[in-house]
């Protein structure tokens, strides 16, 4: 086992340096301004919801913060250093890691082979190296035990799973492999209650060990009862963002509801430290 | 945190008993395998013969040729892409290394590796063409198919070529006998069917050809090159059907021009009949090779029986979907069972 790194910094009181910062950030396709002027700053050991309608800037942030797209104006700071991401590689060698709805496993392979699959352990016979199966298997069953969570066997394949299930074990990989800030795109949105509860126990684990988390969804309830703070997007703006213990859900569902409508202005000083 | 409390105690002897079965059946290879039974057991009742030394090395030496197209065709379905220029191919590579060998002087060496080059260089634009354009590689390789079969009529004018010198390479190739009537062939077709086993089964590589068939999207975010596994596969699709090109020459003495030219399909029903997808991420190599004893016994049984040569293709098409379609119900009760 690989120990996880990032440690758990005091969440509340003092602010702890940020894991990764965007400030300003701007998009434009055409004549369009998908995103506008948008500041976000993500935490260690905290879930912050990213909360917003349809075409809101969801997704063109989040491409931003994986190094999809570039940005047209603004900046990006990741642990204390201003960062540039040329493709979604360089973003993933500082440990971000996103999982896309049904895209992040292989249904037709085993749970090992998806775990492991583009970091194979492999062993040397004379000059063959042959993978390691026995290990994957026995790594891949104790990380995901270790975060809680119980599958069968590792050799099954993953087309038996649940959709609850799928999230877990793609989440459960970025964990074992280190990962410091795990996006999620609408991880419940096709999921029943229960195994929305169960998703979000693992998203609470992912957060007690330091992971960073972006919970994306157009749906605030669906991220309200594990988010640290909640960022609302509209029309390519943040027209809101704040720390669950400073409002409450139904303040938050007016903003989502409404939009701007002058409700409340763009807060500049909506740091981590709170009022 | 365990889902199952009360299976784990109280279901636990069953659980067993059902994971025995499911460890049995949910191997691909059982749709070809009872097949390939039921062939048997037609023809040895009709011919008791059947069963014998020389009529089991006749057919695993047919086989082989068939077989190693087969198996470089499952390892480029698996990657989720189609070869049907591999007749082509196969003919054209024979033809190279007869015609270097007898006409051009060639030392037989020599032209068996340009042989060998030419094929994996047909597999090769097979692949970048696919890929660059971005056009489905049934179409690319429809093409192919033609264009290389025109250039191997061109180069002999129709007819076909043989070697009648004694050429060691062509011995050591598939003329030699190791057994009875099994030729050295079927022993290369063997060795190579096992290494490629072992490549999608144990390396890394395999869990690439794997993912890439599969779910291209998923494979690409997790760092698998997958442009470059359809690349390789192209190649080797190519490569081996070049390889029994020359092991048909070598068994044989000569290659025809028109031969080879139901081998693409007859190379795609043995990967379909032993649990390969047409839609990739699914298939074995041992399959596809249990697929090409299946297809070859069925010629060599007509043959014995007496029957014309004709109920062949008939047999086969048979065969493919009783197979496919016996596979799709074990998936279905294995899924069930869970």
């Amino acid at each position: 086992m690989e120990a996880v790194t990032g440690v758990c910094q005091g969440r509340r009181g003092q602010a702890p340096s940020p894991l990764m910062e965007g400030i300003g950030l701007c998009k434009h396709f055409g004549r369009v301004a998908a995103l506008e002027d948008v500041d976000i700053t993500i935490q260690r050991g905290e879930v912050t919801g990213l909360v917003g309608d349809n075409g809101a800037g969801k997704s063109t942030l989040i491409k931003i913060l994986t190094g999809v797209y570039r940005p047209d104006g603004g900046e990006l700071w990741f642990d204390g250093a201003r960062v540039e991401f040329s493709s979604p590689k360089g973003a993933r060698r500082l440990g971000i890691e996103t999982v896309y709805q049904d895209l992040a496993l292989v249904d037709d392979m085993s749970i090992a082979r998806n775990f492991f699959l583009g970091a194979e352990p492999q062993r040397r016979i004379g000059i063959l190296r042959l993978l390691d199966t026995h290990r994957m298997r026995r790594v891949t069953e104790e990380a995901l035990r270790d975060i809680g969570i119980s599958v069968r066997s590792a050799g099954d394949e993953v087309s038996v799973l649940s959709g609850g299930e799928r999230q877990a074990i793609a989440i459960g990989r970025i964990m074992h492999f280190g990962g410091k800030l795990l996006i999620l795109d609408e991880p419940t949105s096709a999921l029943s209650v229960h195994e929305t509860n169960k998703v979000l126990g693992y998203i609470d684990e992912a957060r007690r060990r330091g992971l960073a988390v972006i919970f994306i969804t157009h749906n605030l309830y669906h991220v309200y009862p594990v988010a640290d703070r909640i960022v609302v997007l509209e029309h390519g703006r943040k027209v809101g963002d704040f720390r669950k213990e400073d409002t409450c859900v139904e303040d938050l569902v007016q903003i989502v509801a409404h939009g701007v409508g002058g409700v409340r202005p763009q807060s500049e000083e909506s740091a981590p430290d709170g009022p | 945190m365990n889902r199952y409390p009360a299976a784990d105690s109280s279901h636990a002897g069953v659980r067993r008993a059902g994971s025995l079965a499911r460890s049995v059946l949910g191997h691909r290879e059982v749709g070809v395998a009872v097949a390939l039974i039921l062939v048997f057991a037609v023809f040895f009742s009709m011919k008791r013969q059947f069963l014998g030394a020389g009529t089991l090395g006749d057919i695993v030496t047919v086989a082989a040729e068939l077989g190693t197209v087969a198996v470089g065709v499952s390892f480029l379905m698996i990657a989720g892409e189609m070869d049907l220029s591999v007749g082509s191919n196969f003919a054209l590579s024979g033809m190279i290394l007869a015609m270097l060998i007898t006409r051009a002087g060639w030392s037989p060496y020599l032209a068996f590796v340009v042989a060998l080059a030419c094929s994996a260089c047909i597999g090769a634009l097979n692949g970048a063409v696919t890929l660059t354009a971005r056009i489905p590689s049934f179409i690319t390789t429809l093409g192919a198919m033609m264009f290389w079969r025109g250039v191997g009529l061109f180069l002999t004018q129709g007819w076909p070529i043989s070697v009648f010198a004694d050429v060691p390479l062509l011995r050591w190739l598939g003329g030699g006998r190791v057994f009875s009537t099994l030729h050295i062939s079927a022993v290369w077709w063997l060795i190579l069917g096992g290494a490629f086993w072992m490549i999608l089964q144990k390396t890394a590589y395999g869990n690439w050809v794997f993912a890439t068939g599969g779910k291209k999207a998923a494979a690409r975010a997790l760092g698998v090159p997958v442009v470059k596994v359809k690349l390789v596969n192209f190649v080797l699709a190519g490569l081996l059907a070049g390889l029994a090109g020359c092991l048909q020459l070598g068994r044989m003495g000569s290659m025809s021009p028109v031969w080879g030219q139901d081998l693409p399909l007859e190379a795609i029903a043995a990967a379909v009949v032993g649990g390969n997808s047409l839609n990739g991420g699914v298939g074995t190599i041992l399959g596809a090779m249990l697929g090409a004893v299946t297809m070859a016994s069925i010629r060599i049984g007509l043959v014995m029986i007496g029957a014309p040569a004709y109920w062949y293709m008939s047999f086969v098409g048979f065969i493919v979907v009783a197979a496919v379609a016996l596979n799709v119900k074990l998936g279905e009760v294995i899924l069930w069972r869970r």
